[in-house]
């Protein structure tokens, strides 16, 4: 048996699919494709497939994987794209396998970019509300956890946004910490410029990868 | 594919990808290469709809033909409705993310009355004006078909075109004929006269109702030539009639997420309550060769690992066992389950259950229907109490600890001492899990009853009865659980409200298309949906249209009053349903159609369980 990370990217209409939605696709995929999976063996037998880092809803994904164990060792791990793509829906493309070099908890960081826009405001007005924000020492907003919504201080991630170019909306870039241990959605800083800006806030967000604690690309 | 202007709120909304399209199998083709597009749409949720068999069949169908492209619209859950008005978006087709007024043919499918306000609100919402008469142009032709097409009425003066019967032949005729008239450079109305020629259609707009001064109906007359009757299509060749060999596989989950195969058409028992076991009539079976085959494409083009074997009665199969056997000859190697809905009390046997269960272990429910052998005989039902226990202690046996049961109450004839039957089956049905020596050990066991309150429909031989009020419904659904007297059953029971608006759309006339409008106006939908569904909002507007409802509900209806519905010929008789409503009242059953024909009428389609015996004979 031989543990695979299936590569693939998630976007245009499946963007919008959330993460157990995947995971019935990709069962479907691998059902019908007949890879050679390892079925779990329990009372409903079904292909075991893992995720080492979710991804939230409506965020594009450029490189997105899955972890499943192969019962051929010696399958041709270049085919699996060729075999899976023909059922999958057009918006997840699988683009390469591999052998499993990190495990999932080496993942520490996840690279993102996001366009922002609003219609009561200009791009550049959006910029200059943005960095203002982003000079405050403390910005609470709600986030929900297993205990209930708390109220959390988000300013050390807000620093770390960095404004790119760009005038049909506001587009920017952050690196943010990712993985089992601690993990700061994208989304809760979007949110916040939203509260603070008190007007609907319209965004387009894509994770470009996920990275170990030394910023090299999980792999 | 979904407007551009839609992006920005998806992600202000539930569940958004009901709402983009790119699902596996949707067909997209070039709108430009296309003569008619064809919006089907599906007054309820995404996941509602798509797990309609009609709609996939007559999807893939349309789809077969060259010239039309026929695309998915559904309804918009109210978060999603709500952000649409705001932005100014309307309602659109998931394939092409275009609006509903950009189509030559919008069709909804009828399944439940309680959907017909979506209906409105759904063209209103796709800018197409709501009334027939409104659309004047050889365009927008709002057409609608399934179920409740029986009695089209309360809709008519909304819908142009309505389908009778089975879609499959008679839809694509009528696209035909609007494909030739568009290039003639017909009107509407010569259109809409040349299709009331076709059989299986009906439109309303050619007819004239005259009511007496009781309400009731006087004369209903047709005009330019339209047939005085509309005969029902009917597919008789079921291994031969299309079924699609791949679904549209839905990204987000829906109702019934699973591969799907019709195994007959019809129903043999005329349960005298039951509205599709006469309007289907006769049974039609599929080969066991067709149905493996269907099976095993959808599954290869689906990926599903489970599929139902669906039909209104499936242990009715004729050779069911054979079946599965042969199924089971690669479902199992592929790791596919099989289920079967739909199954009859005394039809569920030791080699079915070992067969369906070979994989994975599905819940059971038996619809006994009412709590008494007076009742049930009176219903038709047909089925009795030792056989109920029997079954439930093969289940038993064989694992299951949870039954569900399902009955009505207010059928006709019923009295107190029926309802508290219910009760008293479901305790002996707990009694019989505690008698079986292979029950599962250590588990209790769980008996669900649901209890819906009867609704009289239409070509059924209760189409001329009264239905409960909304207070009787209540009292008896407090007479059946102050009768249960253990914790091991559970008593589910359906709104007494929403069951008295059904009531009333289902044998409802014309006259309820004014109340209809104004509910539209308001902005009424979901009434199938706690969550919208308000009796006082609608009781308003009955009084502003000086309607009353109970007028359709809770009176009892002369054998020789004209129904809105007589016009229609589903093959039944109506003789013969008067004469099982008589029978109804003695308690006396009727044989079903494998045991002794009853001479419905039904045979004059030469086919189908009509003709086995004689095919058998030669």
């Amino acid at each position: 048996m031989k543990n695979v990370r299936i590569w693939f990217k998630k976007d245009k209409e499946c963007r919008f699919i959330s993460h157990l939605d995947l995971n019935r696709v990709m069962l479907r995929t691998v059902f019908r494709a007949k890879l050679p999976i390892w079925y779990t063996e329990g009372f409903n037998p079904h292909p075991f497939i893992t995720f080492p880092l979710p991804l939230s809803l409506g965020v594009r994904g450029e490189a997105e994987c899955m972890d499943v164990r192969f019962l051929d060792e010696d399958f041709d791990l270049s085919k699996v794209a060729e075999i899976m793509n023909p059922f999958l829906p057009d918006g997840i493309r699988v683009y390469d396998a591999t052998e499993c070099k990190m495990k999932p908890g080496d993942i520490a960081f996840a690279k993102f970019t996001a366009k922002i826009y609003s219609d009561a405001m200009s791009v550049d007005e959006l910029k200059t509300q943005l960095c203002q924000l982003m000079k405050l020492d403390e910005y609470l907003v709600p986030k929900k956890t297993k205990s209930g919504i708390k109220d959390v201080n988000i300013s050390e991630y807000l620093k770390l946004i960095e404004i790119l170019p760009g005038c049909d909306a506001l587009n920017i870039s952050v690196t943010l910490p990712a993985g089992s241990a601690n993990n700061v959605n994208v989304q809760l800083l979007i949110k916040a410029l939203e509260s603070y800006v008190a007007s609907d806030v319209y965004y387009d967000i894509t994770r470009l990868g996920v990275f170990n604690k030394e910023m090299k690309p999980f792999e | 594919m979904y407007p551009k202007e839609v992006e920005k709120i998806l992600l202000k909304v539930q569940k958004p990808g009901k709402y983009t399209g790119g699902e596996l199998n949707a067909v997209i083709k070039n709108k430009d290469e296309v003569d008619l597009r064809f919006a089907f749409c599906f007054p309820d949720t995404y996941e509602v709809g798509m797990s309609h068999l009609g709609m996939k069949i007559l999807y893939s169908l349309f789809n077969s033909v060259p010239y039309i492209w026929c695309e998915r619209v559904f309804a918009p859950w109210i978060d999603m409705e709500e952000q649409m008005l705001k932005h100014n978006i309307p309602l659109y087709a998931l394939e092409s993310g275009d609006a509903l007024s950009e189509f030559d043919f919008i069709g909804f499918t009828l399944q439940y009355e309680l959907s017909y306000t979506n209906v409105l609100n759904m063209l209103k919402m796709g800018n197409v004006p709501v009334l027939s008469k409104e659309r004047t142009e050889l365009k927008n032709i709002v057409v609608a078909g399934g179920a409740c097409a029986s009695n089209p009425e309360p809709l008519a003066d909304f819908i142009d075109i309505f389908f009778i019967g089975e879609g499959e032949e008679v839809d694509l005729e009528v696209m035909e004929l609007f494909r030739e008239c568009r290039k003639n450079g017909e009107s509407k109305q010569d259109f809409l006269i040349k299709a009331s020629q076709i059989e299986g259609v009906y439109v309303p707009a050619l007819y004239d109702v005259e009511y007496n001064e009781d309400g009731t109906i006087k004369a209903f007359t047709p005009k330019f030539g339209a047939p005085e009757k509309v005969h029902k299509r009917i597919v008789m060749d079921m291994d031969n009639a299309f079924f699609p060999e791949s679904f549209v596989v839905p990204n987000v989950e829906i109702v019934h997420d699973r591969a799907v195969s019709e195994i007959f058409r019809g129903c043999i028992r005329g349960c005298r309550f039951c509205q599709a076991g006469f309007m289907n009539r006769p049974v039609r079976e599929k080969s066991i060769d067709t149905i493996s085959e269907q099976c095993y494409k959808l599954c290869k083009n689906t990926g599903y690992d489970e599929v139902s074997l669906t039909s209104l009665s499936s242990s009715d199969y004729s050779q069911i066992v054979p079946l599965l056997t042969k199924l089971n000859e690669w479902t199992n190697e592929e790791k596919i389950s099989l289920s079967l809905p739909s199954l009859r009390v005394d039809g569920f046997t030791d080699d079915i259950m070992s067969k369906i269960k070979t994989v994975r272990k599905s819940g059971l429910t038996f619809a006994p229907e009412a709590g008494t052998q007076r009742l049930r005989d009176a219903i038709n039902k047909n089925v009795h109490e030792d056989e109920l226990l029997e079954t439930c202690a093969t289940a038993f046996n064989g694992g299951w600890t949870n039954i569900k049961l399902y009955f009505m109450t207010g059928l006709p004839t019923e009295t107190d001492e029926d309802l508290e039957g219910i009760a008293n089956l479901g305790q002996a049905v707990v009694n019989t899990f505690y008698r079986c020596e292979n029950r599962a050990k250590g588990r209790g066991v769980n008996v669900t009853c649901s209890a819906s309150p009867f609704i009289p429909k239409p070509f059924t031989p209760f189409q001329w009865e009264a239905q409960d009020d909304i207070d009787e419904i209540k009292r008896k659904q407090m007479v059946v659980k102050n009768a249960i007297k253990t914790k091991k059953i559970t008593f589910n029971y359906h709104d007494a409200a929403t069951t008295f608006l059904e009531g009333v759309f289902a044998r409802g006339d014309r006259k309820l298309c004014a109340v209809m409008l104004k509910a539209c106006e308001k902005g009424f939908h979901f009434d199938g949906w706690s969550d919208c569904f308000s009796i006082d909002k609608w009781l308003e507007i009955f009084d502003e249209c000086g309607i009353e409802p109970t007028f359709y509900t809770s009176r009892k209806r002369s054998f020789d009053e004209i129904l809105p519905w007589d016009f229609i010929d589903y093959g039944v008789n109506k003789s013969f349903l008067k004469s099982e409503c008589l029978k109804a009242y003695e308690s006396a059953t009727t044989p079903n159609c494998r045991e002794k024909c009853s001479a419905c009428g039904a045979a004059k389609y030469k086919g189908g369980v009509c003709y086995e015996k004689c095919k058998n004979m030669v």
